[in-house]
């Protein structure tokens, strides 16, 4: 068994590899305040797994704790929210800044976001963490297989969801 | 084509490589990282696969339980009497660690595998300290009172449930630990409906 040192040497290691990438994770998908306690959280799982700590990858490692755990805030935090607002029948809130307001390429802003969760965040890890789906597996927590199957799907819906959008661009990004 | 609707869709990131984060280095990330590895490991250490819970943790904590409620048959003599008043508290974990690492989806079955549940009042939030004054135990106790316990300088970490007095609470525990990822939380009809479905048979 490792000892503290070498466990503290690890744990710094790895910390000073996945301090920042998970600070963009967290905060592209939650508020900053949320996002600091979260960075807690994760930091402090990977501190107490640290011997479980893959050799390689470690990044995407992290970045599968990093999704429970706002997985976990949102579920505990926001509960009563959620319920109201599915009873209302409104559209999901999104922490991070809704990306549709403005920004370079509303059309496509707004496809993302008229997608499902899961397909959103399966092009967030590819197209904003630049995962491929060897990494975006075990982030998700599914085969290297049902990540790329899930991938090739969110790319098909989302193109799908701009032509909708823009019928007279339909074909731009299908296919 | 498809490094073109990538590119497209990394234009949308808010968080671009050009937006500044905190570097691991500077003092208050540092203070952050030095807390975090003043807490124990060794719970884990001898489980290379990822275990539900932390068994060292859970023994104290099932034994302490046991005691409880053999001091509360004892004492009474059988189920249906009401909660021994001098009953010590029950003590829980109030950690995080296995718990967010092992999220799985909620559902009354799964909910059914706590040993301990029960609704409770807080009567107390000191530190990492959370007291609670049991209302309706489902399962695993006749304790009146409940103790929640973070690990030291973590107060922050109490499962992201926001404990205040005078709150009620639905918890569940298993080894010890209370199980987050909303299988405990404020009490709603919601929840409690699913710990009465739970734990309908004890």
């Amino acid at each position: 068994m490792s000892s503290d040192r070498d466990r503290r040497q690890r744990f710094e290691a790895i910390a000073e590899e996945v301090f920042e990438p998970l600070q963009r994770y967290l905060r592209r998908r939650a508020t900053r305040a949320d996002a600091e306690d979260a960075l807690a959280d994760v930091m402090l799982i990977v501190w107490r797994r640290i011997d479980d700590a893959p050799s390689d990858r470690v990044l995407a490692w992290c970045y599968g704790i990093a999704r429970r755990a706002l997985a976990n805030q949102r579920r505990s935090q926001h509960r009563h929210l959620r319920l109201v607002q599915r009873m209302e029948s409104q559209p999901r809130p999104t922490a991070a800044p809704d990306p549709a307001d403005s920004g370079p390429d509303p059309e496509l802003a707004e496809a993302l976001a008229s997608l499902s969760d899961d397909d959103q965040e399966v092009l967030r890890l590819w197209a904003w963490e630049q995962l491929e789906p060897r990494d975006i597996a075990p982030v998700l927590g599914v085969s290297i297989n049902a990540a790329t199957l899930r991938l090739g799907r969110a790319r098909a819906r989302l193109a799908e969801s701009l032509s909708r959008q823009n019928p007279w661009r339909a074909g731009h990004e299908a296919g | 084509m498809t490094d073109e609707m990538r590119e497209r869709l990394a234009r949308l990131d808010p968080m671009h490589s050009g937006v500044p984060t905190e570097p691991a280095t500077p003092e208050s990330s540092r203070e952050l990282l030095e807390q975090i590895m003043s807490t124990p490991t060794t719970e884990r250490a001898e489980q290379p696969a990822p275990a539900r819970r932390t068994w060292t943790v859970a023994v104290a904590a099932v034994a302490a339980l046991v005691l409880a409620v053999a001091g509360g048959i004892a004492l009474t003599g059988g189920d249906d009497t009401p909660p021994v008043a001098d009953a010590p508290p029950l003590e829980l974990d109030a950690g995080e660690e296995d718990l967010m690492a092992m999220c799985i989806v909620f559902s009354p079955e799964e909910l059914g595998r706590a040993e301990i549940a029960f609704e409770g009042t807080v009567t107390a939030v000191d530190g990492p300290t959370v007291t609670l004054t049991v209302d309706t135990w489902f399962r695993g106790g006749d304790a009146t009172e409940v103790v929640l316990n973070a690990p030291q300088g973590m107060e922050a970490l109490i499962g992201g449930i926001p404990f205040t007095a005078g709150n009620q609470y639905l918890i569940s525990a298993v080894d010890g630990n209370v199980n987050y990822c909303g299988f405990s939380g404020p009490s709603t009809p919601e929840l409690r409906q699913a710990f009465e479905q739970a734990f309908a048979q004890g």
